[in-house]
C-alpha cells in the first residue's frame, strides 16, 4: 500500500513541477498561484520519501526495495537509515532535497519575483531531470511479485551510528549546490544589475558547504574506526569525488568574499558555482555507474551511469553554454597588488582550482588509460600527496596573514610584530625537530599549523577590542575558520607522520608496555546482540599502575548476511589515540596491531571549529 | 620597511618550497619497506595498500619486497621487477614516464602558467 502511496505521489510531484515549467506567457499564472504549485510538489515528493521510510520501519517486504535491504530484526535507527543505505532510496532523498531546498529558498529569498520564480524554474527543472532518472532506472516501489516473509538485510557496515547520518550531511551539501547552480544560471538569464543574488549566492553557498564538510568528516570519522587500517583519509576515489565540489565550493565561498572590497568577479563566480554543481553530478556518475572500484560501489549498473552521464552533459552542457553565451560583460577592474587582499584571494582560488583539477585527472586517469591503451593503472594516495599538497602549500602560507590584508593597499599594520613572533616560532620549532625525530613533512606542517594559528590570533588582539557578544564573533569569523584549518593541519601532520606501529601476537593474561603506558589482555567475550553477535578483546589500560580505561577491539559477525566487520578498539585522549585491530588467532594466540595516533582529535576538533564558523557565516549579514 | 616586507614575503615562498627536498633521517631496511609497500597496491584488496593490508597476496609481496632490499636492490629495481610480474597496476604511484607525462606534468604546469598569467596583470597595474 505504501508503495502505491509513494509512487503515485511521486509522479504527481513531477507532473506538478513540469506544469510549473511552462512558460509564463502561455498560462498567466500569478505569483501566489506559481509557489502554491511550487509547495505542492515538494509536498507530494516528502511524502513519498515518507511512504517509504514507512515501508522499511514496517518491513513491508512486499517492496522489493525493502526486501532488498532491510531485515525485520535490525534495530529501529537501522531501518530508517536503511532507506538511504542503497542506492534508489538515496537517489530519492537527493530528490526530496532539490524540492526541499526550493521551497526553503521561496520561504526566505527577498528577491524580486521574477528573478524568484526564474530561480525556482530552474531547480524545478532539475527535480524534473532527477525525477524522470527515479522513476525510469532507480524505482523504490516496485513490488515483489511473490509473497516474502523475510528481507536479504542491510549491509552490515552500513550498521553504524556515523554513517547513518553521513549520507543526508553530504546529501545536503551536494543539492544545495543545485540552489547555487540555479542562481548563477538565473542571474545569466536576467541580466538584473542589483548584486543581490550574490548575497544570497554566499548564503546558500555557505550552507551547503557546512553540510559537505560535516558530511566528510563523517565519512573518514568512520574509516578510521571502522575499517581498521588506523588511518583516516585513503585518497579513495570516492573521498576525491567529495573532496572536488568541497574544495571548488570552498573557492566559491571565498571568492563571495571579494564583494566587500566591491570587487566582485561576477564572471568567476559564476564559473564556480556551475563547477560545483557539475562535480556534485559527475560523482554522483563515477560512483553510480561502478567504473571506479571503490568500497562505495554498492549498486552499479551501466544503464544508470549512462542515464547520469546524460544528465551531467545536460546540465553542465546547459550552464556553462549560458555561461558563454550571456556571460556578464561588467568588467571590473582588479586591483591587483603584491600583496593585497585582493591578489591574495585570487591566488588561493588558483591553487584551489588547480588542486581540484589534479585530483579530477588522477580520479579519471585510471579510465582514460583503459580506454586508450587498455592497460590498467593505479593512482593512489601517493601520487596525490605529491602534487595535491605542494600545490596547496602556497595558499596555507598565504591563508595565516590574508584576513589581515587590505584591499587597497599592500601594507600590513604592525608587520614587525608578525615578523618577530615567526621568527620565535620557528627558532621553538627548529629546537623541537632537533630533539625529536626529523621529518621534513612533519616540519613544514608543524610550522605550517601553529604559524596559522598564532598569526590569526595575533591579528585578532592587534584589529578588534575583546568583548564577548555574538558580534565580536561575527567580525572575527574569517580567523576563528583559519584557526580551525591551522588545528587541523597539526592533527593531520602528527596523527599521518609521527603514527607508530605494533605488531603483537598475544594470550589471555599478557602484558604490553608501549608508550608509557602498559595493557594488559584481561578476557576474550562473545555476546550475542539483536542482529549480530560480538566478540571482543578485552584489554585494560593503565598508566602507572592506574586504571584508565578499557579498550575492547573485536568482530562482529551477521548472521543475515553472513559477513563479518571489523571493530577497532580506540582509547581517544587529547593528545593521542590508542587504536588497536584484533587479527586472527591460532589457538589461544591472537595477533593484534596497535597503532598510536599522536594528536588526531586536532582533525575533528579543526572540523569543529570550521563548521562552527561556517555557521556563524550564515547568520552574518 | 617596504623592503624587508617584500623580502620576508618571498623568503616565506622559497624557504618552504627548497625545504621541502631536504632530508637527513637515516634510512634501514624496515624504513625502506615500509616506504616502498605503502606505495604498493594490494591486488586482491579493496584500494588498500600492500603495507596496510593483511591478505596473504599482501604478505607475499612484503617478504619479497624484503629480500629484494636484502640483495641489495634499490627501489627502482624492485618496483620494476614488480610490474614486470604484476602490470604498472601495482603502482600507486605510476612512473615518471613519457607515456604517464600527463599526469605528472599537468599540475605544475598548469600553476606556472597560472602564475605567470598573475605576474603579468600584476605588472600591468
Amino acid at each position: 500500500m505504501s508503495s502505491i502511496i509513494g509512487f503515485y505521489s511521486l509522479c504527481l510531484s513531477s507532473i506538478i513541477s513540469i506544469i510549473v515549467l511552462i512558460p509564463n506567457s502561455i498560462t498567466n499564472i500569478k505569483i501566489k498561484n506559481f509557489l502554491f504549485l511550487c509547495r505542492c510538489s515538494t509536498l507530494f515528493v516528502c511524502i513519498s520519501f515518507l511512504s517509504l521510510v514507512f515501508a522499511y520501519v514496517n518491513s513491508d517486504f512486499s517492496n522489493f526495495n525493502v526486501f532488498q535491504n532491510s531485515h525485520s530484526d535490525k534495530p529501529l535507527i537501522y531501518k530508517i537509515t536503511g532507506v538511504w543505505g542503497n542506492h534508489e532510496g538515496s537517489i530519492l532523498l537527493w530528490l526530496c532535497m532539490i524540492s526541499i531546498y526550493g521551497l526553503l529558498y521561496s520561504l526566505i529569498s527577498k528577491s524580486l519575483n521574477d528573478f524568484k520564480i526564474l530561480v525556482l524554474k530552474i531547480q524545478s527543472a532539475l527535480f524534473v531531470i532527477f525525477a524522470m532518472f527515479v522513476i525510469f532506472t532507480s524505482n523504490p516501489f516496485l513490488i515483489n511479485s511473490i509473497l516474502i516473509k523475510e528481507g536479504l538485510g542491510l549491509n552490515p557496515i552500513l550498521q553504524d551510528p556515523a554513517l547513518a547520518i553521513h549520507p543526508p550531511m553530504l546529501y545536503l551539501g551536494y543539492v544545495g549546490f543545485s540552489l547555487v547552480f540555479s542562481l548563477a544560471i538565473a542571474s545569466l538569464l536576467k541580466k538584473n544589475n542589483d548584486q543581490d543574488w550574490i548575497i544570497e549566492t554566499r548564503k546558500w553557498s555557505m550552507i551547503s558547504w557546512g553540510f559537505l564538510t560535516a558530511g566528510i568528516a563523517l565519512g573518514s570519522y568512520w574509516a578510521y574506526y571502522e575499517l581498521g587500517w588506523g588511518g583516516w583519509w585513503f585518497w579513495d576515489p570516492v573521498e576525491n569525488i567529495s573532496l572536488m565540489p568541497w574544495i571548488t565550493g570552498l573557492a566559491l565561498v571565498h571568492s563571495l568574499i571579494m564583494i566587500r572590497g566591491e570587487q566582485a568577479i561576477e564572471k568567476w563566480i559564476v564559473f564556480l558555482a556551475i563547477l560545483c554543481f557539475s562535480l556534485s553530478i559527475l560523482g554522483t556518475f563515477l560512483v553510480r555507474s561502478g567504473i571506479l572500484t571503490s568500497v562505495h560501489s554498492f549498486a552499479s549498473d551501466a544503464s544508470r551511469g549512462l542515464f547520469i552521464l546524460l544528465i551531467f552533459f545536460l546540465t553542465t552542457g546547459f550552464g556553462f553554454l549560458v555561461f558563454l553565451i550571456k556571460s556578464p560583460t561588467k568588467k571590473n577592474d582588479l586591483n591587483l597588488l603584491f600583496i593585497n587582499k585582493t591578489s591574495a584571494l585570487i591566488i588561493n582560488n588558483i591553487l584551489m582550482i588547480i588542486a581540484v583539477l589534479t585530483i579530477l585527472l588522477g580520479t579519471i586517469y585510471p579510465i582514460i588509460i583503459e580506454v586508450i591503451t587498455n592497460t590498467r593503472v593505479s593512482v593512489g594516495g601517493p601520487y596525490f600527496n605529491s602534487t595535491v599538497l605542494p600545490i596547496l602549500l602556497p595558499g596555507f602560507l598565504l591563508m595565516s596573514v590574508a584576513p589581515v590584508l587590505s584591499w587597497q593597499t599592500n601594507k600590513i599594520q604592525k608587520f614587525k610584530i608578525y615578523v618577530i613572533f615567526f621568527i620565535i616560532l620557528s627558532a621553538v620549532v627548529c629546537i623541537q625537530s632537533y630533539f625529536t625525530n626529523f621529518n621534513t613533512w612533519g616540519f613544514i606542517g608543524l610550522i605550517l599549523g601553529s604559524w596559522i594559528i598564532t598569526a590569526s590570533i595575533i591579528s585578532i588582539f592587534l584589529r578588534f577590542k575583546f568583548s564577548l557578544s555574538l558580534y565580536y564573533i561575527k567580525i572575527i569569523n574569517s580567523f576563528i575558520a583559519h584557526i580551525g584549518v591551522g588545528v587541523m593541519i597539526i592533527g593531520i601532520t602528527f596523527s599521518s607522520i609521527y603514527q607508530k606501529e605494533y605488531n603483537f601476537n598475544v594470550t589471555v593474561g599478557d602484558k604490553i608496555n608501549i608508550d608509557n603506558v602498559v595493557l594488559k589482555f584481561e578476557s576474550i567475550d562473545i555476546v550475542e546482540e539483536k542482529n549480530y553477535q560480538s566478540l571482543r578483546a578485552n584489554f585494560l589500560l593503565e598508566k602507572k599502575g592506574q586504571l584508565i580505561n578499557y579498550i575492547k577491539p573485536g568482530r562482529n559477525y551477521y548472521p543475515v548476511s553472513k559477513m563479518i566487520t571489523t571493530e577497532a578498539g580506540i582509547y581517544h585522549d587529547w593528545l593521542k589515540d590508542i587504536y588497536i585491530t584484533l587479527g586472527n588467532n591460532n589457538n589461544d594466540v591472537w595477533f593484534i596491531k596497535i597503532y598510536i595516533n599522536p594528536l588526531i582529535s586536532f582533525i575533528w576538533i579543526g572540523v569543529f571549529i570550521m563548521i562552527f564558523s561556517s555557521i556563524i557565516a550564515i547568520l552574518k549579514k | 620597511m617596504m623592503k624587508l616586507q617584500n623580502f620576508f614575503k618571498f623568503f616565506l615562498f622559497t624557504f618552504f618550497i627548497t625545504f621541502s627536498y631536504t632530508s637527513f633521517s637515516k634510512e634501514n631496511i624496515n624504513d625502506n619497506v615500509k616506504k616502498l609497500t605503502l606505495e604498493l597496491r594490494c591486488m586482491t584488496c579493496q584500494n588498500q595498500s600492500v603495507y596496510d593490508s593483511d591478505s596473504d597476496f599482501a604478505k607475499d609481496i612484503k617478504k619479497i619486497v624484503k629480500e629484494k632490499f636484502k640483495e641489495g636492490l634499490n627501489e627502482k629495481e624492485i618496483k620494476d621487477f614488480l610490474t614486470e610480474r604484476y602490470g604498472e597496476y601495482i603502482l600507486f604511484k605510476p612512473y615518471f614516464s613519457s607515456k604517464n607525462l600527463l599526469l605528472w606534468l599537468f599540475p605544475f604546469v598548469l600553476l606556472v602558467i597560472s602564475m605567470l598569467v598573475f605576474i603579468r596583470n600584476l605588472k600591468k597595474n
